[in-house]
């Protein structure tokens, strides 16, 4: 199974690596912006359309 | 030589182009911030395109509260709001030193699913606010509003009121908001948090030392006094839980900074300024602010905070007093910012608060049209000892305003004769910029008001903020409101139609008010007074009754841990913020459409008791008629009976009569803390809002016509004698002792105005304002043409502001009536 921690988007905690953010790059109509979501490293990516491998 | 820029500078300067002088005044910061914004006030009570309801937090809420539900009410809640903390999303705009929003996204509004089913169904029907996938998020919807159904606090307190009164209230007719903190308008206890002395980890020690000595009582000799103490550590729980959460809600803002700053940014001058929010928010809120960046820093994250457990329609506060030691620090002492640099920080300190949406049940958008609530920011005033408090950021606030030209916050400048002109002028020049604020209000006159009506000391008293738009309110331990409802707000024209009508409602058909007499057998005015004044004392009374249980209840049905978790009072004593108990008392009956019910009394005193020339039973066939058929004898009312504001005594006199009235009963009503009611004329939109649900009035109003401007306004265009009168008249009554304050609209000529004589005969006109005693005016100084071409073109006028009451808005997202409205306002010449 493909999981977060593969992605480029996920950044671990460092006192804790099993968890971390997801942080992306968003582009709107009327801003730019990074966003940061809590996610776990073996959270199933295979559904993700934002996943990159790193 | 003068450049191609500099020339079309003058121009727009010239045309009074304010928008445009902004745009290119403004540094690259301020102005890519300022466009990337969000607009979340609803245009004549629609959501703009693009704004989505935030489904995170709702989300996340319900899953943390129904896993929780063992919990007592205030542990339960901190826990559901640290679960929303910890995992909801969060983002860093571009170019921000800034950071925290209260939704996940910026186009997101917040929804508070645990207030009021009521508006949950709102919420779930609002066509355009539904986020995509739409199917998806309807059933999510769904599901979470069966959950709340009969759960939120307003289904629980409807269960406790009396059925008639909820009945009466729920028409919609008399009164406007709930009563509950869900959405209410909280102050802060500022003194406690804002002054530098203690960071959150403070205010988790202090609690541990509550808990320590509670536990030591509880594991000692037994006695009744112990009873209290098992709630009061369950509470103390909540609260060093939900400041926790708030200090790693910080740390992840500070840790995404990081992340950008090292693995995103490129750009040296940015990478360091990440790493500045990063540091900041490392600081703020777990420890005292440092500097300017780090104090805003710590208020925008109370303020946050604060809104992710209830929908907080007012933000009372006062930064220029509160961050000014750090500004004078920064920029005048350790010469660590420039005055640019510090003029950037306070313009986004400014769109922040415009960013704010929450989504509002439609009658709040119809009464707020264009903003998400009434932040009016003190600014000015006095010291606790007195002394004047204006220093060198009320100056930067005042020209960051003409910058970002937000609707939101609004300023309310307490002028007291200790103001140094250098700072009257940037009030002048925001007010001729066309913001329509701030607002002035007579700090003397409003200090001495708190004061006579609540028993606040003086010198708590001095440190009052707007609660909302108008109620000064102090920021001290037993001073601040926690909850202020906007339900406590009456449709007043009821008054004068109801002692026409026998207290029936002719809009909805029922009987509201008391039976009062038929009005056709009125044999002189006296009779129709005293109905009036049953009337109107029934109307308090029952809007404050409702608010009243309802703040009594708030703790058990609502709940505010993190507003308890900042309150000196709540830390010591272990209960919620909102309970009675603690606090002296500042509440207030805000009168939406007030001066109607003068003009209508004068007409019938002058025509029908007086002149004779009309009798009851015609007037009464008039009213029922909706005038209909009876168009001369309107007229008659309208151009030949007296109108307020024109410094005749005849229908001033009527004024002062009801004020005084109204006062006396508002020392026999009490609010939970036992203190008065006094009543406090003012509007929003709710004229607009009220226009359909107030049958025909003497003073020749149909049914649909939008009623006056609103607090001690004279009527649009009815105040024939000049401002002087219009000053005078609202100088006949006392400013302390007939009510709570007493809002004022004038509309001025730019053209008058420009220039130095400008200036020079504002400050006339505000000396003359002072010496006469009013508490309150706020002024409009945007010309009927360019209004006009708004409402035509008004992508090209989409930056004109005006003042519509309390507050400001951009006049385009305001309805056509409304607009109408503030166009058809007398523009008086000085
Ligand atoms: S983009 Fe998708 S796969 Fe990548 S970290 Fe985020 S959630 Fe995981």
């Amino acid at each position: 199974m493909t999981t977060c921690n593969e992605c480029t988007n996920f950044f671990p905690l460092e006192d804790d690596p099993s968890t971390g953010d997801c942080v992306q790059r968003v582009v709107d109509p009327r801003q730019a912006y990074y966003k940061a979501k809590p996610v776990d490293e073996d959270t199933d990516a295979s559904k993700c359309d934002q996943f990159q491998k790193k | 030589m003068v450049n191609a820029a500099t020339k079309e500078l003058k121009k727009h300067e010239k045309d009074q182009e304010w928008w445009w002088v902004a745009e290119k005044t403004r540094s690259k910061r301020l102005d890519y911030l300022r466009k990337a914004v969000w607009k979340k006030g609803a245009i004549g009570g629609a959501y703009n395109p693009g704004i989505k309801i935030d489904l995170e937090r709702p989300i996340l809420f319900t899953e943390a509260w129904k896993e929780n539900d063992q919990d007592p009410m205030m542990l339960r809640k901190a826990k559901a709001i640290a679960h929303v903390l910890e995992n909801i999303s969060i983002f860093i705009t571009d170019q921000a030193q800034l950071v925290g929003y209260i939704g996940s996204l910026p186009h997101t509004i917040q929804w508070y699913p645990e207030g009021a089913s009521i508006v949950n169904e709102e919420v779930y029907n609002e066509p355009g606010t539904v986020p995509e996938p739409k199917e998806k998020s309807l059933k999510i919807m769904a599901e979470i509003n069966d959950y709340w159904g009969g759960q939120t606090a307003i289904d629980k307190l409807g269960r406790v009121l009396n059925p008639e009164d909820l009945v009466k209230y729920m028409s919609g007719v008399i009164g406007w908001g709930v009563p509950t903190s869900a959405y209410g308008y909280a102050g802060k206890d500022y003194e406690y948090i804002l002054t530098g002395k203690r960071g959150f980890e403070d205010i988790i020690e202090e609690i541990d030392g509550y808990m320590d000595e509670a536990e030591k009582r509880t594991s000692g000799e037994p006695g009744p006094d112990i009873f209290p103490l098992y709630d009061k550590m369950l509470n103390w729980e909540a609260m060093q839980i939900i400041l926790e959460a708030s200090i790693n809600f910080a740390g992840r803002y500070a840790r995404l900074a990081r992340v950008i700053s090292e693995n995103f940014e490129s750009n040296p001058k940015r990478k360091e300024e990440l790493m500045r929010i990063s540091e900041t928010c490392e600081q703020v809120p777990a420890k005292p602010p440092r500097t300017l960046q780090e104090s805003f820093q710590f208020d925008w994250f109370v303020q946050t905070l604060a809104r992710f457990e209830a929908y907080e329609g007012s933000m009372p506060c006062r930064p220029d007093y509160y961050h000014g030691p750090y500004y004078d620090k920064d920029v005048n002492i350790d010469k660590r910012l420039t005055k640019e640099e510090a003029l950037d920080l306070v313009g986004e300190f400014m769109i922040r608060t415009y960013e704010i949406g929450v989504f509002a049940p439609r009658w709040a958008r119809e009464g707020l049209q264009g903003i998400t609530g009434t932040w009016v920011w003190t600014m000015g005033g006095v010291n606790k000892d007195g002394s004047d408090a204006c220093n060198d950021l009320t100056i930067a606030f005042m020209q960051a305003a003409r910058l970002v030209r937000v609707s939101n916050p609004t300023f309310g400048f307490r002028w007291h004769p200790g103001v140094k002109d250098e700072v009257m002028r940037e009030c002048f020049e925001c007010i001729r910029h066309g913001l329509g604020y701030p607002s002035m209000r007579n700090d003397p006159i409003l200090v001495e008001n708190t004061v006579y009506w609540y028993g606040h000391p003086v010198e708590e008293a001095r440190t009052w903020v707007h609660q909302a738009c108008m109620s000064p309110c102090p920021t001290t331990k037993h001073g601040f409101q926690p909850m202020r409802m906007a339900s406590a707000t009456a449709n007043t024209a009821k008054m004068v139609e109801y002692a026409l009508s026998d207290g029936f409602d002719r809009v909805v058909q029922m009987q509201m008010g008391p039976k009062t007499g038929d009005p056709r057998k009125f044999k002189d005015f006296e009779e129709l007074f005293q109905a009036w004044t049953a009337q109107m004392e029934w109307l308090m009374n029952i809007l404050v009754r409702t608010v009243n249980l309802g703040r009594a209840k708030d703790p058990e049905f609502f709940g505010r841990p993190f507003l308890s978790a900042i309150s000196e009072r709540s830390v010591e004593s272990g209960l919620d913020a909102v309970s009675p108990e603690g606090e002296r008392g500042n509440c207030w009956v805000t009168f939406f459409t007030w001066v109607e019910n003068a003009d209508s009394l004068a007409a019938v005193k002058k025509l029908v008791f007086d002149e004779k020339k009309y009798t009851m039973d015609d007037l009464i066939t008039a009213l029922e008629a909706d005038w209909e058929g009876h168009e001369e004898m309107r007229l008659d009312f309208v151009n030949n009976a007296p109108k307020w504001g024109n410094d005749d005594d005849y229908v001033d006199d009527i004024m002062v009569r009801c004020l005084k009235e109204v006062a006396r009963h508002s020392h026999e009503i009490k609010c939970p803390s036992g203190n008065n009611w006094p009543a406090l004329p003012e509007n929003v939109s709710g004229n607009i809002h009220y226009a359909s649900l107030v049958g025909a009035l003497p003073n020749g109003r149909r049914l649909g016509d939008a009623l006056y401007d609103g607090g001690v306004s004279p009527g649009p265009g009815l105040d024939k004698k000049g401002p002087s009168a219009v000053l005078k008249s609202c100088s006949k009554f006392d400013h302390i002792k007939d009510g709570r304050a007493f809002l004022l609209n004038q509309r001025l000529s730019p053209t008058q105005l420009s220039g130095e004589k400008g200036f020079k005969l504002w400050k006339s006109y505000m000396d003359t304002w002072a010496d006469l005693g009013l508490d309150h005016v706020q002024f409009n100084m945007v010309d009927d043409t360019t209004l006009r071409a708004a409402q035509s073109d008004p992508e090209k006028y989409a930056e004109v502001i005006v003042r519509v009451a309390g507050y400001s808005a951009h006049f385009v997202d305001i309805s056509r009536k409304t607009q109408d409205n503030i166009i058809q306002r007398t523009v008086v010449g000085l």
